[in-house]
């Protein structure tokens, strides 16, 4: 069978880490940027079928949330799956529902429910 | 008026309204002036110059149709700032010059109505600077010494005066007082004017700084909250993973010990997760007006299921069984955040204060114009001395401080806050080692 491939886009190094080993675990190959710039360009470059990408990037210019309308503008096939350590509207200088993408998750997020959700989604 | 050269939309729109509302009282204006013409020319009692006063009424309406047009062609495209100063200027000096000629040849200084002028030298205190009104003053001023000295002084002014059809005057001095009555209303009202003018300006500044600092200020506020919560959870996800990896064996087998470690080091975590969003709800529901929660239909099926999603794995860790029953289609308009903010406080607490086997519940139902939330635990209970104390902030029961040393107190004062904010009331019942349950109730609009 053949294993998906997953590219997570996200600042935090040590999520990147976690969240691909744990995935890798569960029988994804896992891909990973630490900018939005970066990401984007590996998406042709490793074509993968799910994105999963942090909002936020306080330190970067180009913000997760501009990025997920960027990417589904050139590439509205792949779905994609925006998380955040934010888990309150209040919190948020935007609106959740602007976000295009197709679930919104908050970190942290048992391994067990974002397999789910990611295979939701690869179906 | 005056400053940049082009006008912004809503300063367009507030200026085009002004010359609505001129063009308008100049129509009443040439209304009232014809009734009165038509009056006196009837009454037969005064001996005016009517045709010139006909001639001027016509060339008012004339005029105030030019300025309607005109006005009619402005309205959508974009006048700078000098052509719109002097439109306004046009329509200011042809009235003065219009109200000058009426009065003069209707009797001048004996004509009541001469008065008129104090109101236009307010409306000119209005649209203009101080600078400018100070010039309309000054000519004003001028034209009127010098008429007033034609007419009462010189056998020049006697000839004026047929022209104007005055009586002679019998108190030439009486006229003059009136003559400086008038003049120094006209130069106190125009100061008056400019005065208020000036307060009203600097008063609407003030207010509009004021708001400028509290819309930054709030935003500082709702920034810090953002920066807050993003750097404190984001860690905790990674570390939260380490674990994770760790226990699953990712990263090689482990001795029994070393899991069991570990595992109570990710209790901990977790606890500290939960205080602190706590906190920060706590730091947002104490920092936020109640005019600040945004109201949107929600369903309370799926923003209960979505909490329970949230605890599932943490209920299964205790071993306690969470579960929910809520019908679909059932909606409340509320705040989202609050919503949430009170669900999840209240299974935080079911949780933690229930001993393993045990079952949390939360079920959503509605009522009249209500909806009705009820979390139910089978855990600690609270004693009915404390049942009072439970909403205060930092307030711990004596029983759970003994079996949960993580806790900040917090959660039900929070709960509690949202609940007012939200327009509802809760009740909270409670038996000793049998459990407790939360009746929330709120309006459905």
């Amino acid at each position: 069978m053949d294993k998906k491939n997953i590219l997570i886009i996200d600042d935090d190094k040590d999520i990147i880490e976690t969240t691909g080993a744990l995935l890798e675990y569960e029988g994804f190959t896992i891909h990973s940027a630490e900018s939005v710039e970066e990401g984007v360009k590996m998406i042709d470059l490793v074509k993968p079928d799910l994105i999963l990408l942090d909002i936020m990037f306080p330190e970067k210019k180009t913000k997760g949330f501009e990025a997920a309308e960027e990417i589904k503008a050139s590439h509205p096939d792949i779905p994609i799956l925006a998380f955040s350590a934010i888990n309150r509207e209040y919190a948020f200088d935007f609106a959740k529902e602007d976000i295009k993408a197709e679930e919104f998750i908050n970190k942290p997020v048992e391994t067990d429910k974002l397999v789910e959700l990611i295979n939701k989604y690869l179906a | 008026m005056g400053g940049s050269s082009k006008i912004d939309s809503s300063e367009y729109t507030d200026l085009n309204r002004v010359i609505r509302w001129f063009i308008g009282l100049r129509w009443a204006a040439a209304v009232g002036v014809l009734a009165a013409l038509v009056f006196g020319h009837v009454s037969i009692r005064y001996s005016f110059n009517f045709t010139v006063l006909y001639v001027l009424t016509g060339i008012l309406v004339l005029m105030n149709s030019g300025f309607a047009l005109y006005y009619g062609r402005i309205k959508r495209g974009n006048l700078s700032r000098k052509e719109m100063g002097i439109f306004f200027h046009v329509q200011i000096c042809s009235d003065y010059v219009l109200l000058f000629l009426l009065i003069y040849f209707s009797g001048f200084l004996n004509n009541p109505f001469i008065f008129y002028f104090v109101f236009h030298i307010m409306l000119t205190a209005f649209i203009f600077p101080s600078r400018v009104v100070f010039y309309y003053v000054l000519a004003l001023v001028l034209v009127f010494s010098l008429f007033m000295g034609i007419e009462y002084g010189t056998d020049f002014g006697l000839f004026f005066r047929g022209l104007a059809g005055l009586r002679p005057v019998e108190i030439p001095g009486q006229s003059v007082l009136f003559g400086l009555s008038l003049l120094t209303t006209l130069i106190l009202t125009a100061y008056l004017v400019t005065r208020i003018k000036i307060r009203i300006v600097e008063r609407g500044k003030k207010i509009e700084f004021e708001l400028n600092r509290y819309k930054s200020l709030d935003k500082a506020k709702s920034n810090f909250i953002l920066q807050v919560t993003h750097e404190l959870r984001g860690p905790l996800a990674a570390v939260k993973g380490y674990h994770e990896m760790i226990l699953k064996g990712i990263t090689g087998n482990i001795a029994e010990k070393t899991g069991d470690t570990l595992k109570k080091a990710t209790r901990r975590t977790k606890n500290l997760l939960t205080i602190i969003d706590e906190m920060i709800d706590y730091a947002y529901m104490k920092s936020e007006d109640e005019v600040h929660f945004t109201k949107i239909e929600i369903d309370m099926h799926d923003i209960i299921q979505n909490n329970i999603e949230y605890f599932e794995n943490l209920a299964q860790e205790r071993g306690i069984k969470l579960v929910f029953s809520c019908r679909k289609n059932i909606k409340v308009y509320a705040n989202r955040d609050l919503l949430n903010i009170i669900i999840s406080n209240l299974i935080t607490n079911a949780l933690r204060y229930s001993k393993p086997d045990s079952k949390v519940s939360v079920n959503g139902d509605e009522g009249g114009d209500e909806v009705h939330l009820l979390v139910r635990d089978e855990g600690i209970g609270i004693e009915e001395d404390e049942l009072e104390n439970i909403f205060e902030e930092f307030y711990r029961t004596r029983k759970a401080r003994e079996i949960e040393r993580d806790g900040t107190g917090l959660g039900l004062s929070i709960v509690k806050k949202a609940v007012d904010s939200l327009g509802g009331r809760l009740a909270v019942y409670s038996e000793l080692d049998k459990g407790t349950s939360f009746h929330i109730y709120l309006p459905k609009t």
